[in-house]
């Protein structure tokens, strides 16, 4: 075997054992720090899994929702699959007070719509409890938006 | 069958009956112009029947125009009409067959052919209220027959599934088809089915409330 044989024979053994790791990783667990930092959930991960689905926060926020929120602070955004719109929203927030004015649009549109659900409770006192409890998830991701605003903005 | 029970139970099943097939499909100039001749089904739509389109406008031309466009708006595009979405927290749709609504379809042996009405799952907000509609034509029949015990029987499935399926998601989805309507037609049609589904789940509350007796359930 000679000199030429042998770093042919490294090359592939760096090979192989480079694609035994890449299987050996799965699970996740053997991420660089790099693609760990990357994959660290920050606050627009935690918004989007706490306030966007509507069996959390009682409220459906929609596309034309998150469009609309948007405009309402001149930023303008097209129409595409909602977690996209939503990180493109989230995206644009730049300063606390980016930050300040999003939460502000989100909990008008809360405060809007659980007057909704007062309303019909009011009405249809049988269906009350459901929407009870649709009122307190919505006061709930209130505060969740305003916690984050201090972890991450203060 | 008492004659205002009779009436009472018809108007459910009727209304069932519109609001589901008005959610599931694009209306056709048939459906169309029976809703613009009779003036019971009329009043349900006050915000279509004053609209300046719909006053000067053929039935075709409106449906093709205006309509159809908003109905894929809303109904495909941009909203989401399927149940689950509303209850998972991964906001994903349930298609298979672990969908909270497919057990209790098989168990009523109600099938629901997803291609023939254009859906991807049974938890569509135009299939359930279908199956509401198939139980309420069950509990008429019952009534008719002086079945009352298998009418009640009926009635407390209806009960049952408006409380954790319809009720629950339903007027988060309305709410939205309602703010983002682009017609009065879906408009009042948003409308119309919030409003009936909320009514009709108090009227079968104050019938269980009656131990489904009917005699005391329509007073």
């Amino acid at each position: 075997m000679d000199i030429k044989d042998l770093n042919e024979l490294r090359g592939e053994f760096e090979a192989l054992s480079q694609r035994n790791n890449l299987l050996g990783c799965e699970d996740g667990s053997c991420v660089s720090d790099e693609e760990a930092r990357e994959d660290y959930p920050d606050y627009l991960k935690a918004i989007y899994s706490e306030i966007m689905p509507p069996v959390k926060s009682g409220i459906y926020f929609s596309r034309w929702d998150l469009k609309t929120m948007a405009s309402q602070l001149d930023e303008s955004f097209a129409i595409d699959v909602r977690e996209r719109m939503f990180k493109n929203f989230m995206q644009w927030i730049a300063t606390p007070d980016d930050m300040k004015a999003v939460i502000g649009e989100f909990s008008k549109l809360i405060d809007m719509k659980c007057d909704i659900y007062r309303d019909y409770a009011k009405r249809y006192p049988a269906s009350k409890n459901i929407f009870d409890t649709k009122i307190d998830k919505a006061q709930k991701a209130k505060k969740y938006l305003d916690k984050v605003y201090v972890e991450f903005f203060t | 069958m008492q004659e205002d029970l009779k009436t009472e139970q018809l108007a459910r099943v009727n209304i069932y009956a519109l609001i589901s097939r008005l959610l599931m499909n694009e209306v056709d100039e048939e459906l169309l112009e029976l809703i613009l001749k009779d003036k019971n089904i009329l009043s349900f739509f006050p915000t279509f029947e004053n609209w300046d389109k719909q006053k000067n406008m053929s039935a075709k031309d409106l449906i093709e125009k205006y309509l159809n466009v908003d109905f894929t708006n809303l109904l495909l595009l941009h909203l989401v009409p399927y149940e689950s979405f509303y209850m998972r927290e991964d906001q994903m749709m349930e298609t298979g067959g672990d969908n909270p609504v497919q057990k209790l379809y098989n168990d009523f042996d109600f099938r629901v052919e997803l291609d023939e009405a254009r859906v991807m799952a049974g938890d569509h907000i135009g299939v359930e209220l279908e199956f509401m509609y198939k139980l309420c034509e069950a509990e008429y029949k019952a009534l008719e027959d002086e079945e009352y015990d298998i009418a009640a029987k009926i009635a407390e499935i209806e009960y049952a599934f408006l409380k954790e399926h319809l009720v629950e998601w339903a007027p988060m989805f309305l709410l939205n088809v309602k703010n983002e309507a682009g017609t009065a037609f879906y408009f009042d049609l948003a409308d119309v089915a919030i409003e009936f589904i909320l009514s009709d789940f108090e009227y079968l509350s104050r019938l269980k409330n009656d131990n489904y007796s009917y005699e005391k359930g329509i007073k």
